[in-house]
């Protein structure tokens, strides 16, 4: 009966499917693909409802075996994409932008931009949400691809202009590049997401232009809307901003305080520190041991001699001062628990001597501050040292003896 | 680590996610999702991209043909779980089970049935003992008289045996005999009420589907490697659970050469529940070993040293099952645990358990499940806990005020609906921020330091969901690698990808995370079956059956020998109750092409190198070693458990099947004592000897322990349900009574039985007994409330009334006495008075035990034996007439 007919089509089907995945998921590349010519037969009877139906199953798979086979080259590529387009409306744009990003990243941006253009101009009835958002994308991309034009004409300006030659036809070309790469970019930005690229190649148009106000808005709009992910890019795109336009220290502040909220762990916050401390303010410097402190919790900074000099060279700086110990205190305590063990335990003190000696230097130092000069970490460390007779090491295990009752302080 | 100047560029939505669908197969293929500008940068000539997903990876090959055992079996056979055929039912099998429903039909009259039949002093105990005697098994006809008090049930079998036949058949409720039994006997005929019973297997039985389905219970695996300290000996060392009940911990060492072999015995622990869960850190050059079963965690300490012991340090139990377990990798001796109930504890072998979290519901939206999960996060004080329906990380010093969402699954990530979290874990070693999250549908690796939004998603197109997951970082310029593994399918994916990519423009500073190369599909436990020798069907059949069995664990290692690397994978299975069934897989891996340019995607590939077809010698060897040591190991159990093949000869000695030779001990002694009575002219008080009084009653539901009526009855009313407490009540006094009736009428079941030994030395007697016949209407359970219909079919029923209210249960002397028991033993009528005589003067039946229930029993009773025992003594003349 048909039915049964059918049924065994369906099978025949998903036993083909299942070959082909077979196949690809051990790199058989001209298996899969001899699979694949026997599977696009089922694109005759689709009478499938599901998900991802058998034409959009032959764009995948049939894209993977061409990315990977010996033998494809890049025009069976583009033409295999073409007839990929036509099969169905539904996924046009999406294909469009697949084929796109595969041109580009075989270095191949002129035919790249013809298909954005292409797909830019397609227009079949009612967009969906999602076509939207792809006819969106595509707009974006054509615009990075025209500031990538735009940026090669300026370089050529730039050079000639030092020969003092101005080629008016060149800067005309410019500036309509700015133009076409602005309008995209725009649009694009305005939609909640993760725009970095689109960001920081508008902001750049606009510096050159000189529009700084909307570059500014662009970028506090980044930053600052709630409908955004909460991305440390956009707070540092916004920091860098402000420190070519030679913003004020309290502005640059306030931006990077913002950034150490929402990402403790950042690696500006090294920069961020160092502004803090050259503060004559109590309460920038303060906040400052706060931001070194949080930043040392995190796994990843364990062995960041940059920060650790940072925060030695200014509980050092509070130590010797004997003023505002409780700051340290008041720090140390939330820490005490587990700083020990996480920082100064005597494998790391082996370790980090054998491996980075300056880290290890001041490490010892804040573990001989913070623990008292009986400390394991700073004993091995401190004695290594004068083993090893480096006198900053014998000058480390003066200073932390003289300042032992500090130690006392701090944990009391 | 810093963060990427530059992230790929997506879109950002927020709330519950708007693309359905539901599995795709091919949904992880031939996209690169998006592109960035990462090549020599915008000052060159031309801008070059990379993709997120597309770039040359690393390749690599098997070494082998398939995986290889590493240890051998151990003793002591393995019994599989059960299948889905043994739950569901039978018919709709194929159908629901491709259909992937979990509405499938479970068979539940089955499960029923074998409850029934393979305890069936649970399910009719005490009602089979009472009514054994009414029942009749044989094949004969049965004849008048006993047809009246006897069931015959060869009948009914073969009534059951027709309908088992007839399954479908539109006229099956034809069936009137059953029908009829089954009303007759549903109330009362189970030692357990039916409702209950059904419940309590029904309940059992969909939840072992589920479990079939998706059993979360293994998820993170139970298997981990302890791999060997850098430049130390290669021997590391892998600790795997075993045994017949998967209850033993061990610490086996292994050297990795060649071909990775076990060295010296291992390490062993006997806990006392199935090890769901190994998980393993190192921190400070020492290993820690956690491990979940059901209610109790447990954690070991490994000294980095090559051969050291491991320690146990300690145990915590649990009241509500363990989900998770997980070793900090920052702090030793720190690790986390999650409870079914919703708690996530911050457990330290110095300070003891922190709670952090107590939330018996899911995180952003409603979901039955239970399972929770907790990791470690780049803060040694913050922990993620997830839930199905997402991540949030939460700070151990202010775990209410302190915390954030890392993963919701919704639009934020762009999930698909019905999409659920599987498993999450820290990729700590690869990248101190990133976080993997698997679903059933893809793989997302997080970044905490932007949350919700992935860096990286990938469908990973895997039949079953990935409930393991190994990392093996690599080393900077080269990618990390991430395997994936699902239970029930045994499927085993390897993924590349990197955390980073070098980026000119910015002058040489981090760019975002990458999926590198094709995923790969790995040796699978399974894969080994076609490799071993050629065995008899049966044999074969076992084997394909403990090499199917659902992968329990997962666990690797990369090592490198000079130019020379290789990624071992060690793969624990469920079946694997027995140890063997870890099978170890070496993956051989061709040069290693470290893509920097995108110019190398065009390069053709090489020619892929078919992998071998045929195993090594030394695996075959392997093989040939594992199968003997199973078989061996088959043969062993059997002979201690015999298979339910009985032979007589072995029941019974010769002896006692010639039957007794002469009268036993106790029959000698109760002889002797009645010569000596006769000789004495006394009677015997009690006839039997203490060994053989009835077992005190059980006792009744009140006494054993719960709370008296009156504060039930207020906490029933406190709560607000004193109606149903009630109906409870009544029923229960309901079934009171009739456990009474029961018991009574056990007890005058046994006396006559005792005393009808006795029948045999009666001296001739007559006694007209006719009337006597009314009150003997034996155990009428069947319908307590029929009038006694044998009357009309004895002896002239002499004139008393043809319907009367129902007898009093009979007396034990009267039933004993009653004429049709005497006519039974061929006592001719004349004579059965003089034996009732003789009878009543010396029977007495045993001392009753207290009447333990209430008054209403004793009502329901009235001519209870205890007040006619008490004066048994009296000659009993007129009793028979009592009532007319």
């Amino acid at each position: 009966s048909s039915n049964e007919h059918k049924l065994n089509f369906k099978k025949s089907k998903e036993a083909c499917l299942s070959y082909i995945q077979d196949a690809l998921l051990q790199k058989q590349w001209k298996r899969a693909a001899e699979f694949l010519t026997c599977y696009v037969e089922s694109l005759e009877k689709d009478y499938s409802r599901e998900h991802i139906g058998p034409s959009e199953m032959i764009w995948r798979i049939g894209t993977e075996i061409l990315w990977h086979h010996s033998q494809s080259s890049m025009k069976e590529f583009n033409c295999f994409m073409e007839q990929m387009k036509t099969l169905g409306v539904k996924r046009y744009l999406k294909v469009c932008l697949e084929h796109v990003f595969h041109l580009l990243c075989n270095g191949q941006i002129d035919e790249a931009y013809q298909n954005l253009s292409l797909a830019e101009s397609w227009r079949f009835g009612e967009q969906t949400a999602i076509q939207d958002k792809e006819m969106k994308l595509i707009q974006a991309y054509r615009g990075l691809l025209d500031y990538c034009s735009w940026s090669k004409q300026k370089n050529i300006l730039l050079e000639h202009g030092e020969d003092g030659f101005a080629d008016l036809a060149v800067e005309q070309e410019m500036h309509g590049y700015f133009r076409k790469a602005a309008v995209n970019l725009k649009e694009i930005i305005k939609i909640p997401g993760v725009w970095d690229v689109f960001v920081k190649c508008y902001v750049d148009l606009l510096e050159f232009y000189g529009d700084h106000n909307e570059a500014r808005q662009v970028l506090n709009e980044y930053a600052y809307n709630s409908k955004f992910p909460a991305n440390p890019n956009a707070h540092v795109y916004l920091y860098q901003f402000l420190k070519r336009q030679g913003e004020s220290k309290k502005s640059l502040i306030s931006a990077l305080k913002i950034l150490h909220d929402i990402v403790p762990s950042h690696e500006l916050m090294i920069d961020f520190n160092t502004m803090l401390q050259k503060s004559k303010k109590r309460k920038k410097r303060r906040l400052g041991l706060e931001v070194i402190f949080a930043a040392l919790d995190y796994a990843g900074w364990k062995e960041n001699a940059k920060a650790w000099s940072c925060l030695a060279r200014q509980v050092k700086q509070i130590v010797i001062s004997e003023k505002h110990l409780d700051w340290i205190k008041q720090e140390w305590n939330s820490r005490k628990d587990w700083w020990p063990a996480f920082h100064f335990s005597r494998y790391l003190a082996k370790r980090n001597w054998q491996e980075n000696k300056s880290l290890s230097y001041e490490k010892a130092l804040v573990a001989g501050i913070l623990l008292g000069k009986d400390c394991k970490y700073f004993k091995y460390v401190s004695h290594q040292g004068c083993k090893a007779q480096l006198k900053r090491f014998r000058m480390l295990k003066k200073f932390v003896t003289r300042h032992n009752p500090v130690y006392l302080r701090i944990s009391g | 680590m810093e963060f990427p100047a530059a992230l790929f560029p997506s879109y950002f939505g927020a709330g519950p996610p708007r693309e359905d669908g539901g599995p795709a197969p091919v949904a992880g293929w031939g996209e690169h999702g998006q592109v960035l500008e990462g090549g020599p940068g915008r000052c060159q000539v031309q801008p070059a991209f990379v993709p997120r997903r597309g770039a040359t990876g690393e390749r690599w090959e098997a070494a082998d043909a398939a995986s290889v055992p590493v240890l051998l079996p151990s003793a002591g056979c393995w019994i599989p779980s059960p299948a889905p055929q043994d739950i569901l039912y039978r018919s709709s099998l194929c159908r629901k089970l491709r259909a992937g429903k979990s509405g499938a039909t479970l068979d539940f009259a089955r499960q029923l049935g074998h409850f029934f039949v393979d305890h069936p002093e649970d399910a009719f105990g005490s009602l089979g003992r009472l009514l054994h005697k009414n029942f009749y098994l044989g094949n004969a006809k049965l004849k008048r008289p006993a047809r009246n008090s006897t069931i015959r049930m060869t009948a009914l079998v073969e009534d059951i045996d027709r309908l088992e036949a007839r399954r479908g058949c539109p006229r099956q409720h034809l069936a009137s005999r059953l029908r009829w039994f089954s009303h007759l006997c549903r109330d009362w005929l189970f030692e357990v009420p039916l409702g209950l019973l059904a419940d309590c297997l029904h309940e059992e039985l969909t939840q072992q589907w589920s479990s079939l389905l998706f059993d979360d219970s293994l998820t993170g695996g139970a298997l981990a490697w302890l791999p060997p300290e850098d430049g130390g000996t290669p021997v590391g060392c892998l600790v795997h659970p075993g045994g017949q009940a998967m209850n033993h911990l061990y610490f086996q060492n292994v050297v990795l050469e060649e071909l990775p072999h076990a060295r010296g015995s291992p390490a062993q622990f006997e806990l006392s529940g199935r090890i769901r869960q190994v998980a393993a850190a190192r921190v400070d050059g020492q290993d820690f070993v956690g491990v979940r079963s059901d209610y109790h965690c447990g954690v070991w300490r490994v000294p980095g040293k090559t051969g050291a012991a491991p320690a146990p340090l300690q145990v915590i139990r649990t009241d509500v099952p363990a989900s998770c377990l997980t070793v900090s990798p920052h702090l030793p001796g720190e690790l986390s645990v999650c409870t079914q109930s919703g708690t996530v504890y911050l457990w330290s072998v110095e300070t003891g358990l922190q709670q952090l979290r107590h939330d018996p519901q899911t995180m952003f939206f409603r979901d039955h499940s239970p399972w929770r999960w907790s990791d470690f996060t780049a803060h040694p004080r913050v922990l993620s806990c997830a839930d199905r329906t997402g991540l949030q990380c939460l700070d151990a010093r202010a775990p209410k005020k302190c915390h954030f969402d890392l993963f919701k699954v919704g639009e934020e990530a762009g999930c698909q609906q019905g999409e659920r979290v599987v498993l999450p874990m820290y990729l700590g070693r690869a990248h101190p921020s990133q976080y993997l999250v698997t679903t059933q549908f893809s793989v997302y690796v997080l970044d905490e330091r932007l949350p919700l939004v992935p860096v990286l998603k990938w469908a990973h197109m895997m039949k079953a969901p990935p409930l393991f997951a190994h990392l093996m970082p690599g080393k900077p310029g080269r990618t990390h690698k991430l395997l994936l593994g699902a239970s029930r399918t045994q499927e085993l994916l390897l993924l590349q990808y990197r955390d980073s990519f070098w980026d000119v423009s910015t002058g040489g500073s981090q760019s975002a995370c990458q999926l590198a190369g094709t995923p790969q599909k790995l040796h699978n436990i399974s894969g080994c079956l076609q490799h071993l020798p050629t065995q008899l069907p049966h044999r074969h059949h076992l084997l394909q059956q403990r090499l199917s069995a659902p992968a329990a664990g997962l666990a690797a290692t990369l090592q490198e020998d000079g130019p020379h690397k290789s990624m071992l994978i060690f793969q624990l299975s469920e079946a694997g109750d027995v140890i063997i069934d870890e099978e170890e897989e070496e993956e051989d891996m061709g040069t290693p092409t470290p893509l920097e340019k995108a110019e190398l995607l065009q390069e053709p590939c090489a020619s892929p190198q078919p992998s071998p077809v045929v195993p090594s010698p030394a695996a075959a060897l392997r093989y040939r070693r594992w199968l003997r040591a199973l078989s061996r190991a088959w043969r062993e159990p059997s002979r201690h458990t015999w298979l339910p093949s009985l032979s007589q000869r072995r029941l019974f000695t010769r002896r006692d099947l010639e039957g007794p030779a002469g009268p036993s001990s106790l029959q000698k002694q109760m002889r002797q004592r009645l010569r000596q009575t006769m000789q004495e002219g006394g009677r015997i008080q009690r006839w039997e000897p203490l060994a053989l009084q009835p077992p005190p009653l059980p006792q009744t539901l009140e006494l054993a322990g719960g709370p008296d009526p009156l504060s039930t009855r207020l906490t029933a009313a406190w709560a607000g349900d004193w109606e149903q407490w009630w109906e409870e009540r009544t029923s229960f006094s309901v079934a009171q009574r009739q456990r009474a009736l029961r018991e009574r009428r056990r007890r005058q079941k046994r006396a006559r039985g005792r005393r009808s030994l006795s029948a045999s030395f009666t001296s001739s007697l007559t006694y007209q007994s006719e009337l006597s016949e009314l009150s003997d209407v034996g155990p009428s359970l069947l319908s307590p409330a029929r009038p006694p219909i044998l009357s009309q079919e004895g002896s002239p029923p002499a004139g008393s009334p043809p319907v009367r209210s129902p007898p009093p249960s009979p007396a034990p002397d009267e039933a004993l006495l009653s004429s049709q028991s005497l006519r039974y033993r061929g006592i001719p009528k004349e004579r059965r008075k003089t034996l009732r005589d003789y009878l009543s003067v010396w029977a007495e039946g045993p001392p009753e035990p207290p009447e333990p229930l209430g008054s209403q029993a004793s009502q329901l009773c009235i001519p209870s034996s205890q007040s006619q025992l008490s004066s048994a003594s009296q000659p009993r003349r007129k009793r028979p007439r009592m009532g007319f």
